[in-house]
């Protein structure tokens, strides 16, 4: 398909009242056809080197990650119609691998929330079912790549805001090892959390793109030096061995007696795949598991009141005008600022200020060392993956959680705890209930993305051949 | 522990957040609500078998890698800040003068 085709496509099914919403700016025509016909032999894939691995495919990107050439606005009033004058890293090297950026994604105001209902522009639709949300907070990344409109995307995960998308959507969505990507050009919602994450119709797609963007960058003090993952390594075909002598780990605490049963049954089946492909299954704990949510809410939002103050009026970004310095502060954000980026600012300025510090900030310090800790001893025990919904539920109705807050942060409680420990982890389809995707997620030791990559692929063409 | 909506209103000072009347009342449940469900966390010290796993010794409690200095220089802006400062004049941001602070344009 041609960039013009692509576009047209795109302006022509959003258009309807039944558009998913899935983009907030999409590039010009021009801008594309000049990328496309810029890709030098490299560029184009022709050369056969990583170089060219995008080969100009087209490629969504999240609203909070910063190009020169669309505006970002992190789906928040306090950045409508803002230009950066400086590029991400992650998405300056997918353009030099030959990926073709059609347009910025939809999602809830400044990465908070799991259903992509918080945006300024308006809720994203799940394009399985158009009055169920896709997730979020990349919510428009994983619907652009499941309507087929791009066949990979950038997210961020900072609590699940990749992998919950991924799954409710029926894509794969992966959160690299913190410090694996870069997150120079990222907007800062939780620095210690957040990560930039990648969306594709298939293992080998979201992969590829995570091989692309990974990689050691002055820019960022928290990336970690080490090389690129390999990309022979992620795209080599699965070992004919399948998962023989693999170990994968099933938490007793990702199946309590809430469970969506078929949730539970989908993921039983995926358990039955991965013994077949060869793996050894067994019960491990994890039992801080029911720390995670009420750590994450206290850190996330701890770290979002300090991230956030930048949005003052001052410097870029809306102002609303007011008689003195404090009341322009005030105005502004009160003004610019959405209902649940409010909520979680007043409870990490809460959770920071004088007389609650330790009671909260240092409780959830200590309760994340905790949850790091569990996986350590599970993955010391011969453990080298381990396996768990996703989610609790398939994609909820678009309104049915947004007037209750703990409900929709109980909606994180799979994905929260490996964004607390910094491990990698990703989603990837294991069937449907009544037509919505459920997802199951593999979770890996820290710089183990290959494993947990080989074995996603196993278990996709298993599933795929079942 | 709860808050009350004095308790709110004070924070909201603390944030730089004007919120209306109804929208301080509605915070002031939800956040109650949401406390509530983070006092699990007073379990990590109290009870013996989720006694935090920090070693002895260990003062900075942190589980990302350690971030090393920032040595990295930022990329050159492709803009200067005038093109998207909300106010900008002669190399400055310009913002409302402190309360009780008379602008300069006004003095006699």
């Amino acid at each position: 398909m041609t960039a013009a085709d692509s576009l047209e496509r795109i302006r022509r099914e959003e258009s309807l009242d039944s558009g998913l919403n899935a983009f907030v700016s999409l590039a010009g025509v021009r801008a594309m056809e000049t990328a496309v016909g810029s890709l030098s032999e490299v560029g184009r894939g022709t050369a056969g080197n990583e170089r060219g691995v995008l080969g100009g495919r087209f490629v969504a990107v999240k609203d909070n990650l910063v190009t020169l050439d669309l505006p970002v606005t992190c789906g928040s009033n306090m950045l409508a119609g803002y230009r950066s004058p400086f590029e991400a890293t992650a998405v300056r090297l997918l353009r030099k691998a030959g990926g073709i950026v059609v347009g910025k994604t939809n999602m809830d105001e400044f990465g908070m929330g799991s259903s992509t209902e918080n945006s300024a522009w308006g809720p994203t639709l799940n394009p399985h079912d158009r009055t169920r949300v896709p997730g979020g907070s990349s919510g428009g990344s994983a619907a652009a790549v499941a309507a087929g409109y791009v066949s990979m995307a950038l997210g961020s995960d900072t609590g699940g805001s990749v992998r919950q998308p991924a799954a409710l959507c029926g894509v794969v969505g992966i959160k690299p090892t913190y410090g694996r990507v870069s997150r120079y050009g990222l907007v800062a919602f939780a620095s210690s959390l957040d990560q930039i994450g990648t969306f594709g119709g298939s293992v080998h797609d979201a992969a590829t793109l995570l091989a692309v963007i990974s990689g050691h960058d002055r820019r960022d003090a928290t990336s970690a030096n080490r090389p690129p993952l390999s990309l022979a390594d992620i795209v080599a075909d699965p070992d004919a061995q399948g998962l023989a002598g693999i170990t994968i780990g099933v938490p007793v605490e990702y199946f309590p007696d809430t469970l969506d049963t078929e949730v539970r049954s989908r993921t039983d089946r995926a358990l039955y795949h991965l013994r077949a492909a060869g793996a050894t299954v067994r019960e491990v704990t994890l039992p801080n598991t029911d720390l995670a949510v009420p750590c994450y809410y206290v850190l996330a939002p701890a770290e979002a009141s300090s991230n956030l103050a930048r949005f003052d009026g001052v410097r870029f970004g809306q102002r609303v005008s007011a008689g003195s310095l404090l009341e322009m502060y005030q105005a502004t954000r009160g003004e610019g600022m959405g209902l649940e980026v409010k909520r979680r600012i007043m409870l990490g300025t809460f959770a920071l200020s004088a007389g609650y510090y330790d009671a909260y900030y240092g409780t959830a310090q200590r309760a994340r060392v905790n949850i790091r800790a569990d996986f350590e001893r599970v993955f010391g025990q011969g453990v080298d993956l381990i396996f768990t919904p996703t989610t609790p539920s398939p994609a909820f109705r678009i309104g049915e959680k947004i007037d209750d807050p703990l409900a929709m942060y109980r909606q994180d409680i799979f994905t929260t705890p490996a964004s607390l420990a910094g491990i990698p982890a990703m989603s990837v389809p294991i069937g449907s209930v009544q037509g919505l995707p459920v997802g199951g997620q593999l979770l890996a030791p820290w710089w183990e993305e290959v494993t947990m990559i080989q074995a996603a692929r196993v278990l996709e063409a298993t599933m795929n051949a079942s | 522990m709860s808050v009350d909506r004095a308790e709110v209103d004070r924070i909201a000072q603390l944030a730089r957040l004007s919120l209306g009347d109804e929208e301080a009342d509605r915070l002031t449940a939800e956040m109650n609500v949401i406390l509530a469900h983070v006092e699990l966390l007073r379990t990590v010290d109290s009870e013996g078998s989720r006694t935090t796993q920090l070693r002895e010794g260990e003062e900075k409690v942190s589980v990302i890698q350690g971030a090393r200095d920032e040595i990295g220089t930022p990329d050159p802006l492709s803009e200067s800040p005038s093109t998207f400062a909300p106010e900008w004049e002669e190399g400055f941001f310009v913002v409302p003068p402190l309360p009780g602070v008379v602008a300069e344009d006004d003095e006699g």
